[in-house]
């Protein structure tokens, strides 16, 4: 039964992210992608992470693609790009020997190791708290400490960065008040 | 099937009800409905008054701002959450931090505001 | 029930307010110049400079009184976060770098730049994120580091909004950036997972590059290599780098070649030796490789360069190969003198490129070019001038008695007590280079002292006062670190940054 959970996961996650690669139309690429963030989520609970799920969910599926989807709309859809012209001839077929050279690099070292226990790994080590999936809220109970014990400077910074995330934003966004109305000479160093 | 698998079978069951609801009604539809299609109905509907442009017109920047605040507060929700449901168990350092942390983040929505960002003009 | 009985096992973490001071004042430094920038008048905007600047410098001060303190080490979070030798020298290195680029982009220089208070928010915000790369000692700590000077970074490359060679400049870093970011953090899953610790000293344990696990430990270690081989722009990640420096506004373009290179070469000096140190068979050949490369492609491709920024901007991607080098050899010569090596030739070379972009942005107040051929007289009208860029020149290409020749010195002797061949290979390769490398720096300074000015144009330059000090501070420190190498607080400096504090 698990097995099966992963394997309709990894089903969606896949099509999803084939959609996004493959899909001409940049609406459709987006829509796709939450198709695997979602199947994304369904492996967070099969994995006992619930919490994780629900923040996939509510943020990625929910907001980050929202805005992709106002990226999109603000390029303007309906302009048609020539996807075709392609300055280096030799990008796209490298593109395809490389990616394929990765995968099959990633699945080998993986199934190299699949006989090893990786959850008795760093058992003893004095960093590691293990996190107690018998407990019905231990996913956010381990998840709390974390943020509160280890990570509280990483957490508390994460503040400013997303404050700085609204500077520029609103600096990029913003109708320049005749400031930079003029003209500047590309020239300048 | 372990425990908490059983658990997520009723959301299981509900998303594969909503699917078939959805595909029964559009489908019994599909075959009932008569279908003469003309240009004047394929037309995109735009409160009855003759459609200007593509539908896939350009949108405003300011969409774009609303939904990164958006995003930004979600983050925090998502931040806040732990937090909220051990409140008594990190007592008032983590109030503290908390504070600091939904401070900041204030200090940003002030900024978007004095600059005039939240106008929609 | 379940709630009561894990309530216990929390305590409230230590923090060192002393040690954390640096991260604090900046923090409130940030915060304050955001309210600042909201209720400034626009013509009093130039204020936000200053302000700036004194934040900068009053980050120093702790720094300072931490180092003067004493050598112990302080931990915190479970050793995830550490102030140690280390970091304190890079703390200093960034604060100082971000001190001299505020006065490079005061309102005299820069052709009036808009934004102001942003602008120097996200420049403060930037070298917040490298003052906790430099004390981050867990996953998690150097990714929230690494975004932190990351993101205002994209911004600020794009900052000439109108101009459509800045908006490349920021589409390209941060399509770039992001990218790396994400190979480096499925490197960074890899490796928590077959380690289950977040803390590098514990991967330090887990990742010895021989078990069953090690087809995913090479990939986890080389994927974060490569997110890293992207900010430090080493070959073949490269290609964002000369169209970026010279897209973004100068100063910003020294920020980036110097600190923020600077920030990448630490992240790497730390996972090379506390996360990595049994995986030497892994990491060795990559780096080397990885120098090698940047070393050779740099210096061709910066001899064919017309563009003076474009030129410093390839140079800038062959001595990151140098400062790749001792971390190439850092598992079979001794760590402590690659470490040193890294950490010293960083010190130099900032002060080294910073007075150079300082020098261009002072010339082309006059010329309005960015091409080599623009600098022909600029002796004769600039004499000053002329004797700087000579000087941060030479020290780029490593002549002694300048600060660059010792950076060198160092790297080189890093790499020969080694004692093996392949060390000694990449010696030679190096040593070619150096010598290919000074073809470059001297074409421009024939252009300096032997050629005519080009439009006969020979009305003197107007220098303003932040560019004097800038040149000063960094002419005075290329110089100092050559001439006096064995100058007692120097020396100590440099010994202090050889040992990590756990």
């Amino acid at each position: 039964m698990d097995i099966l959970v992963f394997v309709c996961a990894a089903a969606m996650i896949l099509c999803g992210a084939l959609g996004v690669v493959t899909l001409r139309h940049p609406v459709h690429a987006a829509l796709s992608l939450v198709l695997t963030l979602f199947g994304v989520a369904v492996l967070f609970v099969a994995q006992n992470a619930h919490f994780l799920a629900v923040a996939q969910v509510i943020v990625y599926a929910g907001a980050i693609v929202v805005l992709f989807l106002f990226v999109i709309m603000l390029l303007g859809v309906d302009r048609v790009e020539d996807l075709h012209a392609e300055p280096f001839k030799v990008q796209r077929p490298l593109a395809i020997v490389s990616g394929v050279a990765l995968a099959g690099l990633l699945i080998a070292a993986v199934v190299a190791s699949q006989h090893t226990n990786v959850a008795a790994r760093g058992a003893g080590l004095p960093g590691v708290n293990p996190v107690r999936n018998d407990l019905h809220d231990g996913n956010i109970v381990a998840l709390s400490k974390d943020l509160f014990s280890g990570h509280v400077l990483a957490f508390e910074l994460t503040s400013v960065l997303l404050v700085i995330a609204v500077v520029a934003t609103v600096l990029l966004a913003r109708r320049s008040r005749g400031i930079d109305a003029a003209p500047t000479d590309g020239q300048a160093t | 099937m372990s425990q908490f698998l059983r658990e997520y079978l009723t959301v299981f069951w509900f998303a594969v009800l909503a699917l078939l609801l959805a595909g029964l009604l559009l489908g019994i539809s599909a075959l009932v409905r008569p279908n003469k299609p003309t240009a004047q109905k394929l037309l995109a509907y735009e409160s009855g008054v003759d459609p200007i442009g593509d539908g896939w017109s350009q949108s405003q920047v300011r969409y774009y701002f609303f939904a990164l605040l958006f995003v930004i507060f979600d983050v925090e929700a998502v931040f806040i959450f732990p937090w909220a449901t051990q409140l008594e168990r990190y007592g008032t350092f983590g109030l503290v931090e908390m504070g600091i942390f939904v401070f900041v983040l204030l200090l940003g929505l002030v900024y978007a505001w004095r600059k005039g960002a939240l106008r929609w003009v | 029930m379940i709630s009561a009985l894990v309530a216990s096992d929390f305590a409230t973490p230590h923090v060192d307010y002393h040690a954390l001071a640096p991260e604090i004042v900046l923090g409130v430094g940030i915060c304050l110049l955001i309210v600042l920038d909201l209720f400034l008048a626009e013509s009093r905007k130039w204020l936000v400079s200053t302000v700036a600047g004194l934040i900068l410098l009053g980050a120093v001060l702790p720094v300072v009184t931490l180092g003067v303190i004493g050598s112990d080490v302080r931990s915190m979070f479970d050793g995830r976060y550490v102030i140690d030798n280390f970091s304190l020298v890079l703390k200093a290195l960034f604060l100082l770098s971000g001190y001299v680029v505020v006065l490079m982009s005061s309102r005299d220089t820069e052709e009036r730049t808009p934004y102001q208070g942003e602008y120097y928010t996200l420049l403060l915000t930037s070298i917040m994120g490298m003052v906790m790369m430099a004390s981050a000692r867990d996953l998690v700590s150097v990714f929230v580091a690494l975004e932190f000077l990351s993101i205002p970074a994209y911004m600020l490359a794009a900052w000439r909004k109108r101009d459509s060679k800045s908006n490349e400049a920021g589409m390209k870093y941060f399509l770039l950036g992001v990218f790396a970011s994400a190979v480096m953090l499925y490197g960074m899953s890899l490796l928590y997972g077959v380690t289950g610790s977040t803390r590098l000293v514990d991967i330090g344990q887990a990742v010895t590059g021989t078990d069953h696990l090690v087809g995913v430990q090479v990939l986890g270690i080389v994927f974060v290599i490569v997110g890293f081989a992207f900010k430090v722009s080493a070959v073949p990640f490269h290609t964002w780098a000369p169209d970026v420096y010279q897209g973004a506004p100068t100063p910003i373009t020294a920020f980036l070649s110097v600190a923020s290179k600077a920030a990448g070469f630490v992240a790497l000096s730390l996972l090379v030796f506390l996360a990595f140190p049994a995986a030497k068979s892994v990491y060795e050949p990559f780096l080397w490789v990885l120098a090698a490369v940047t070393i050779t492609v740099g210096n061709l491709l910066a001899l064919k360069q017309k563009n003076i920024v474009r030129m410093l901007a390839y140079s800038s991607v062959s001595q990151g190969g140098f400062i790749l080098m001792p971390l190439a050899v850092a598992g079979t010569g001794d760590a402590r003198t690659s470490l040193r090596a890294v950490v010293v030739y960083l010190i130099i070379y900032a002060a080294t490129n910073l007075g150079a972009f300082a020098v261009v942005m002072a010339v082309s107040r006059k010329t309005h070019s960015g091409e080599i051929a623009s600098y022909g007289g600029l002796f004769n009208y600039a004499p000053g001038l002329a004797a700087v860029m000579t000087l941060f020149l030479a020290s780029l290409a490593g002549i002694p008695p300048f600060g660059g020749w010792y950076a060198k010195f160092g790297a080189f002797k890093a790499v020969l007590e080694a004692r093996t061949g392949a060390a000694y290979t990449l010696a030679v390769i190096a040593a070619v280079n150096t010598v290919v490398s000074a073809a470059y720096y001297i074409t421009l300074m024939r252009e300096m002292w032997m050629k005519p000015a080009p439009d006969g144009d020979e009305s003197p330059v107007r220098v303003p006062r932040n560019l004097v000090a800038a040149l000063v501070i960094t002419g005075v420190a290329t110089l100092a670190f050559g001439v006096l190498p064995g100058f007692s607080g120097y020396g100590a400096i440099t010994g202090l940054a050889g040992a990590f504090g756990r």
